[in-house]
C-alpha cells in the first residue's frame, strides 16, 4: 500500500464523515424573537423562472412587513426567511422536512409548482406546520386536509374562466363562438386546466374541434398549429408554459392565422413572454390569478427592486406571507397550531390581499381562498393590463382590432 | 456455496447493527432520520440495479420503469381496490418481473450502449403512458396515498422510524439475495456473462436464461423498493416516478460510484451520495439557484475521477472470492 493510496482513503473517510455529520447538524441558529418563515420554490430546472418571480414577492412582503415594525403582536419581531430549492417533487419532502425539524419554521410558502406542492402538504400535514400556496391543482384542497391553504381559485376554475370570459368578450364584440380548441401541456396544471375548459364548453354547447395534449418539453409546434388552422377553431386555447408557448404564439402569427388566442396563465403572463415575442405579443388573452394594476403601489415598488413588472405568482406569493403574518397577528404567536386555527378563521382584505382579485383572502372550510375568481390580462406595450371581468377591470378588452365596450 | 465469515462481512453486519439502533437515538420525527431512510432505500434500489448492472454488466438506465411498476402496483390496488400494500408490494414485484422478462426478449440482443438506451426508452413509454392514460394511472396529477395513521396492516405509520425500519429491512433481504446470486453457480455463470458472453456461451453458459433471471430478480426487487417509496412519501408523479436523472440514473449512479459489483458498493454509494446532495441542498440552495447541483456534480465528478473502480476499491479485499472483481465504471458499458 502506497502513501497515496492511504491519503485518498483518508480523504474520502472524511468526507464521508463530514457528510454525515453536517447533515445531523442544525443549519443556522435562530435568533430569538425571529419569526421563521420556510419557502419552497423551484429555483433551478424548467420551472426556476417561476420559483425566483415568486420568490421575489415573498421577500418583497417580507421586507415591507419588516419595515414596517414587523410582527406587532409579538413584540415587532422580524420575519427571517429561509428558502429551499425544490426543483422536483422529488425533492419536495426532504427539503420541507428539514425547514420544520432543522429551522422550526412556523408556516411554509409555496410552491409555484402543484405536484411539487403536492409532496410537500405530505410532509407539512403530517407535521401540522400550515403551507399556504399559490399552486392551483384542484387536488391541493380536495383531500380534506387541514394545513393546507390555497390563495388563488383552482385549476378547473382557472379553465372555466378561460373559456367563458372569452365567450363573454367575443359576444360582446358581436361575435359567436361555436368551434373552439384545447391545446396544452400534459403535466398537472395543463390537463387540470383543459378539464376545466372542456367541461365549461360542454355546458355552453360548444364543439371542440381540437383538443391536444402535447409533452412539456416539445419542439415543434407545426404539427399543432397546422392541424389547429385545419380544426375551424374560432378561438384557440392554449395552456403552456413559457417555451411551448412562445412557439406557439409565433408559430400563428407567422402563419397570419388571426384567430383570437386566449392563454392559460404561467408562461403567458411574465415578462419572458415580451421579450422572446416581441410585437407579436400584443393583444394576446390569458386568463391570470391576479395583475399588478390591481395593487399599483406595490407593482411601483417590485419594479423598482426587480426591474419587471410583478407577475401573479409574486403577488400571489406575497399575498399568502401576508396571510400568515395576520394570522400571527390575531393569534399573538407564532405557534404553527395556532396560526392555522387563525388562517382557518382569516377574513382580511388589506395589504398585498388587495392584490388578489377580490381583494380579500378568506379560506372555505377545504382551505380554498374562496373570495377570489381568475381575470383575463391582455398584453399592451411592455405589460399585461386587466381587461375582464368589468368588476376588476382596468381597461376594455381589444378583439379582432376593436375595444369592445 | 460455502460460507465464510469474512472481515468485510463482520463490517456490513456492524453497519446493519448501527442502523437499527439509530432511530433511537434521534428525533424519530426529523430531518436527519428521513434522509438516513432514503439514503438507505436508494442504497436497496442500487443493490437491486446491481445484481444485473454489476455481476451482468448489463448496464441499464431505466429502472425507473420497476421502481414505478411497483409504487403504481400497490398504489392502485390500494386506493381501488383496497388491497393491502403489503400484498400489492409482492403483485408489483410480480408485474416488473413479467415486465423485464418480456424486455428481455428483444433487448438481450442488444449490448453495451444499445442495451442502455433500450432500457432507457423503456421506462420513458412507461411514463407516457401513465401520463396520457388518466383513467388507469390518474394521469399526471400523479397518485396520494391516504393519511391512515398508524394501521399496519395498510403499510400505514405515523412515525419516520417505522419506514426507516422497513426499509432496513429491505436493503437486507436484498443485500442477502445479491450475496447469494453472487456466490452460487449464477454468480459465475453471470460473472462469465460480463467477462465474455462468446466464451460463455461456448463453455455452455445459457447465457440468455441466466441474464432473464438475473434481470427478473433485479426488476422485482426494484418495485419493492418503488412501494415503499410511494408509501413512505405518500405521493409520486408520472414524471417523479419514472424520472430518467432521479430514478434510473441515480441507481446506476450509486452503485457505480460506490463499487460496481461489490456487495458493499451501493451502500457506501448511497451513504456518501444521498447525504451530500442533502448536505448541498442544505447549505447552498437558497445562495443562488443551481449552486447544490453544480456543487454536487463537481464532486460526483472528483470521485469518478479519483477513483474509476468506485469507494470500495480504497478498502483491502478480502482474500479469495468473496467478492467479484471490481470493473472499472467506465468501462462498464462495453457490453
Amino acid at each position: 500500500m502506497t502513501v497515496a493510496t492511504l491519503g485518498r482513503r483518508g480523504a474520502v473517510a472524511a468526507l464521508l464523515g463530514a457528510g454525515l455529520l453536517a447533515a445531523g447538524a442544525p443549519l443556522a441558529a435562530r435568533a430569538a424573537d425571529d419569526v421563521v418563515i420556510g419557502v419552497i420554490q423551484p429555483l433551478s430546472g424548467p420551472n426556476a423562472q417561476f420559483g425566483i418571480g415568486s420568490l421575489r414577492g415573498i421577500e418583497l412582503a417580507a421586507d415591507t412587513i419588516n419595515a414596517a415594525g414587523g410582527i406587532k403582536a409579538l413584540g415587532g419581531a422580524k420575519i427571517k426567511l429561509v428558502t429551499a430549492d425544490v426543483p422536483t417533487p422529488n425533492t419536495a419532502a426532504a427539503a420541507t422536512q428539514r425547514l420544520i425539524s432543522q429551522n422550526g419554521v412556523s408556516a411554509v410558502i409555496g410552491a409555484f409548482v402543484s405536484s411539487t406542492t403536492l409532496a410537500a402538504s405530505e410532509v407539512t400535514e403530517r407535521a401540522g406546520i400550515p403551507l399556504v400556496t399559490f399552486a392551483f391543482a384542484d387536488q391541493i384542497t380536495g383531500r380534506g386536509y387541514k394545513y393546507v391553504f390555497q390563495v388563488s381559485p383552482k385549476g378547473t376554475v382557472f379553465g372555466a374562466a378561460q373559456f367563458n370570459y372569452a365567450t363573454e368578450i367575443a359576444k360582446a364584440a358581436g361575435e359567436k363562438i361555436d368551434k373552439i380548441a384545447i391545446l396544452y401541456e400534459d403535466t398537472a396544471y395543463g390537463t387540470a386546466q383543459a378539464k376545466g375548459l372542456r367541461d365549461a364548453a360542454k355546458a355552453a354547447g360548444v364543439e371542440v374541434v381540437m383538443d391536444e395534449a402535447y409533452p412539456l418539453g416539445i419542439t415543434d409546434v407545426s404539427p399543432l398549429v397546422n392541424k389547429l388552422k385545419a380544426s375551424g377553431a374560432q378561438m384557440a386555447f392554449p395552456v403552456s408554459y413559457l417555451n411551448d408557448g412562445l412557439q406557439i404564439i409565433r408559430a400563428l402569427r407567422q402563419q397570419n392565422i388571426d384567430i383570437p388566442v386566449v392563454g392559460g396563465a404561467a408562461g403567458y403572463i411574465i415578462p419572458d413572454f415580451k421579450k422572446g415575442l416581441g410585437d407579436y405579443a400584443e393583444g394576446v388573452l390569458s386568463v391570470a390569478a391576479a395583475s399588478g394594476d390591481l395593487i399599483p403601489e406595490v407593482a411601483a415598488e417590485y419594479k423598482k427592486k426587480y426591474g419587471t413588472f410583478i407577475t401573479h405568482e409574486a403577488l400571489i406569493h406575497a399575498a399568502a406571507l401576508d396571510a400568515v403574518v395576520q394570522a400571527m397577528e390575531k393569534a399573538k404567536s407564532a405557534d404553527p397550531e395556532k396560526v392555522r386555527a387563525e388562517l382557518a378563521s382569516l377574513d382580511y382584505c388589506k395589504g398585498f390581499a388587495q392584490g388578489v382579485p377580490g381583494g380579500c383572502i378568506k379560506f372555505d372550510a377545504n382551505g380554498l381562498n374562496a373570495s377570489s375568481f381568475p381575470v383575463f390580462v391582455q398584453w399592451r406595450g411592455d405589460e399585461p393590463v386587466t381587461v375582464y371581468p368589468p368588476k376588476a377591470a382596468k381597461q376594455k378588452p381589444i378583439w379582432r382590432g376593436k375595444t369592445v365596450e | 456455496m460455502r460460507f465464510a465469515l469474512k472481515p468485510g462481512h463482520v463490517v456490513l453486519l456492524l453497519f446493519f447493527i448501527a442502523a437499527a439502533l439509530l432511530p433511537l437515538f434521534v428525533d424519530p420525527r426529523g430531518h436527519l432520520l428521513r434522509v438516513a431512510a432514503m439514503a438507505l432505500l436508494f442504497a436497496a434500489m442500487a443493490q437491486s440495479w446491481n445484481i444485473i448492472g454489476g455481476l451482468a454488466n448489463q448496464i441499464s438506465l431505466g429502472h425507473a420503469a420497476f421502481f414505478g411498476l411497483g409504487a403504481y402496483t400497490s398504489t392502485l390496488l390500494f386506493l381501488r381496490l383496497g388491497i393491502s400494500p403489503w400484498i400489492g408490494m409482492l403483485a408489483g414485484a410480480v408485474v416488473a418481473g413479467l415486465a423485464a422478462a418480456l424486455l428481455s426478449v428483444p433487448t438481450f440482443r442488444l449490448k453495451g450502449h444499445y442495451f442502455a438506451l433500450a432500457t432507457l426508452a423503456f421506462a420513458e413509454v412507461l411514463r407516457v403512458i401513465a401520463n396520457s392514460w388518466a383513467d388507469l394511472s390518474g394521469g399526471p396529477v400523479g397518485l396520494t396515498v391516504p393519511f391512515l395513521g398508524t394501521q399496519p396492516l395498510s403499510f400505514a405509520f405515523r412515525a419516520v422510524s417505522s419506514y426507516y425500519w422497513i426499509i432496513l429491512a429491505l436493503l437486507v433481504i436484498v443485500c442477502v439475495v445479491f450475496y447469494v446470486l453472487a456466490h452460487g453457480a449464477m454468480g459465475y455463470r453471470l460473472r462469465a456473462v460480463r467477462e465474455n458472453e462468446a466464451a460463455a456461451e461456448v463453455a455452455g453458459v445459457n447465457t440468455f436464461r441466466v441474464k432473464l433471471v438475473a434481470s427478473v430478480i433485479s426488476a422485482a426487487l426494484t418495485a419493492m423498493c418503488g412501494t415503499v417509496f410511494a408509501q413512505f412519501t405518500f405521493f409520486f408523479d408520472p414524471d417523479s416516478i419514472f424520472s430518467l436523472s432521479g430514478i434510473s440514473v441515480r441507481m446506476a449512479m450509486i452503485a457505480i460510484v460506490g463499487g460496481l459489483g461489490t456487495l458493499g458498493g451501493p451502500i457506501i454509494g448511497a451513504l456518501f451520495l444521498i447525504p451530500l446532495e442533502e448536505v448541498a441542498n442544505a447549505y447552498l440552495s437558497s445562495r443562488a439557484a443551481g449552486l447544490s447541483q453544480l456543487v454536487f456534480g463537481l464532486i460526483l465528478i472528483a470521485a469518478i475521477l479519483i477513483q474509476p473502480r468506485g469507494i470500495m476499491a480504497f478498502f483491502p479485499k478480502t482474500k479469495g472470492k468473496t467478492q467479484p472483481k471490481a470493473q472499472p465504471a467506465t468501462e462498464g458499458a462495453r457490453g
